[in-house]
């Protein structure tokens, strides 16, 4: 039947007409003092903590395995919030890796999403882990 | 058939919207999420306070009513946070009078959400970390320093080993006497003085500190007291202020009476012995010479007056000769002269020498250093040769080292002129081996009354 043809034809490119345009997932709500603020007295503390944590269980995670097949997360010069952004939603897949202290995933979430709530931002639907 | 249809169908959309319009659905607040922050509050008054890291990494927040809700009526209260497009709540617990919840994040912000049977639910923004109630300080110590008089008071936080609030705190000191009113003080650090000074001595005091944020992130109310601590001030502070302070005293009126004698006794002593001590004169040579030159015995008879000399024979000293010679001279052949005593000396020593009254014996050329006495010469060649003026020669007590002064005696001698001629072939004067001279005997000159004083220079002359 040509008319259904063309009732399917139109809609495809009105759903991508109508689509959401693809706009950054953090809000320009806090400000940079506001962040730095928070950072300081809140976030470095959480980091501090997970980093002194990933230095005692360094032999057990990297252990019998190749430093290239450890994902880098790289912080981009000029969109350090977007790099923080990817750093803390991918540090966030980490949080049912059962192989992984729980300790250490606990913390490691902690600061996951302590660092989107400053950065007022919010990970890709199916990346995130709540 | 069909307008039934059409009117049934009207009827519903109108229901529908009317249903719509009364709002009889939950979600009806003017935020759309459930909540009715911007609708008019309702009777919500809730005191809250957070506690930071108050378990592991778990912080706390802990509500009471202000006003007690009637006791028939279950109240809820739920601690919600708005994520993406969720809003998520977390219900608190009761426990007794308060509701109390742990969580973790004290980053976002929150709402307290009031639920009960009777009304709807209604909540109030709430930032966790603006009211922060920070944990009891403990481990009150107090140290006296005995040498600064000062008490130490020191104290602990359970906050100095966690991360949030570590440093960040002001502590408040209250101290007061038995029973006496309180005295605060504030510090930022874990411990503050007294000083000894401002307190009572031999008394009892107690003392309490609690905590609170700075303000300059986190900021809150004052946490609860800690335990008292009692303590006694010490009894002898004022003995031993008052002691050092008596030495101090005592010392410095010592020191004052000591310069006051020094200053006296360096006025009284100044002219006649410091400064000569310290600052001697320069040395007169009149005085040196009345110094050096002793003064003769009052029966020594002295003079420079030539003519006193008159009966003295002077001979020269020829070595062994004039020895033998002075030996022979010395014989005491005739009388008179024994009883002159005999004295010798060398150079010009004043000496009254024996002679012989026998002229002949004047013609010997030993010549003596010798003086005789006015008496003696008396004796020998008579006064009539002596044109002596005895009120020029009366004193005996003659001071021979006199110049331009003394009047000398003038028995027929004139130092200062030339050497008179000796009689009969005798020598006149004639200047010896040594600092005396000879001088003629026999022939005696006038005393010269111009010439009475005679000087150490002319008799520098003569010589």
């Amino acid at each position: 039947n040509p008319a259904f043809f063309r009732s399917i034809f139109w809609v495809l490119p009105l759903l991508l007409v109508l689509s959401p345009v693809n706009a950054s997932s953090c809000a320009m709500g806090n400000t940079t003092t506001e962040i730095r603020v928070k950072y300081e007295n809140i976030l470095s503390h959480d980091i501090d903590e997970l980093v002194h944590m990933s230095a005692e269980f360094r032999d057990r995670c990297c252990k019998n395995k190749k430093q290239e097949n450890s994902k880098v997360f790289f912080c981009n010069d000029t969109q350090e919030i977007e790099s923080l952004q990817s750093m803390a939603c991918n540090m966030l897949r980490f949080f049912h890796k059962q192989k992984i202290n729980k300790d250490f995933r606990w913390k490691a979430a902690l600061v996951s999403c302590g660092t989107l709530q400053v950065l007022q931002c919010k990970c890709e639907r199916h990346k995130k882990e709540k | 058939m069909l307008r039934m249809t059409q009117t049934r169908t009207v009827l519903s959309i109108f229901v529908l919207f009317l249903h719509t319009t009364f709002g009889e659905s939950g979600c009806t607040s003017a935020d759309g999420d459930g909540t009715f922050g911007d609708d008019e509050p309702d009777n919500f008054d809730i005191d809250c306070f957070s506690q930071l890291e108050f378990k592991d990494s778990y912080s706390s927040l802990t509500c009471n009513f202000t006003e007690l809700p009637p006791h028939n009526t279950n109240y809820t209260l739920a601690l919600c946070t708005k994520e993406d497009s969720n809003y998520v709540c977390f219900n608190m617990e009761k426990q007794e009078d308060a509701y109390f919840l742990q969580f973790t994040d004290i980053l976002s912000n929150k709402d307290i959400c009031m639920d009960s049977e009777i009304k709807r639910k209604v909540c109030r923004s709430l930032v966790v970390t603006d009211i922060v109630k920070p944990e009891v300080p403990f481990d009150v110590n107090i140290t006296y320093q005995k040498e600064a008089n000062e008490y130490l008071i020191h104290y602990s936080t359970p906050h100095s080993w966690k991360k949030y609030l570590k440093d960040k705190l002001i502590h408040q000191i209250a101290y007061r006497q038995e029973e006496g009113t309180w005295k605060t003080i504030e510090s930022p650090y874990l411990q503050v003085k007294l000083l000894g000074k401002n307190l009572e001595n031999d008394a009892s005091y107690e003392v309490k500190v609690r905590s609170q944020p700075n303000g300059d992130y986190f900021k809150g109310m004052w946490s609860e007291w800690s335990d008292s601590k009692s303590f006694r001030t010490a009894r002898e502070q004022h003995s031993t202020e008052s002691y050092s302070s008596m030495v101090v005293v005592i010392f410095s009126i010592l020191g004052f009476i000591l310069s006051v004698v020094m200053i006296v006794l360096i006025v009284t002593f100044w002219e006649n012995r410091i400064k000569p001590a310290v600052w001697p004169n320069l040395p007169d040579h009149k005085k040196t010479l009345e110094q050096l030159c002793k003064k003769p015995k009052n029966n020594f008879d002295i003079s420079f007056n030539p003519e006193s000399f008159g009966y003295v024979h002077i001979h020269k000293v020829d070595g062994i000769g004039a020895k033998a010679e002075l030996e022979n001279f010395l014989q005491p052949s005739t009388a008179p002269e024994t009883n002159l005593p005999e004295k010798f000396r060398s150079g010009s020593d004043l000496k009254m020498i024996p002679v012989k009254t026998d002229k002949s014996n004047l013609n010997l050329s030993v010549s003596y250093g010798g003086i005789w006495s006015a008496e003696a010469l008396h004796k020998l060649l008579g006064t009539s040769q002596f044109a002596a003026t005895e009120g020029n020669c009366g004193s005996s007590t003659y001071e021979v080292c006199h110049s331009n002064r003394v009047p000398l005696c003038d028995d027929g001698f004139n130092l200062s002129s030339t050497p008179p001629m000796a009689p009969s072939g005798q020598p006149g004067p004639q200047r010896l081996n040594g600092d005396t001279i000879s001088l003629p005997t026999n022939e005696m000159r006038s005393p010269n009354n111009e010439e009475a004083y005679v000087t150490m220079s002319s008799f520098y002359k003569i010589q």
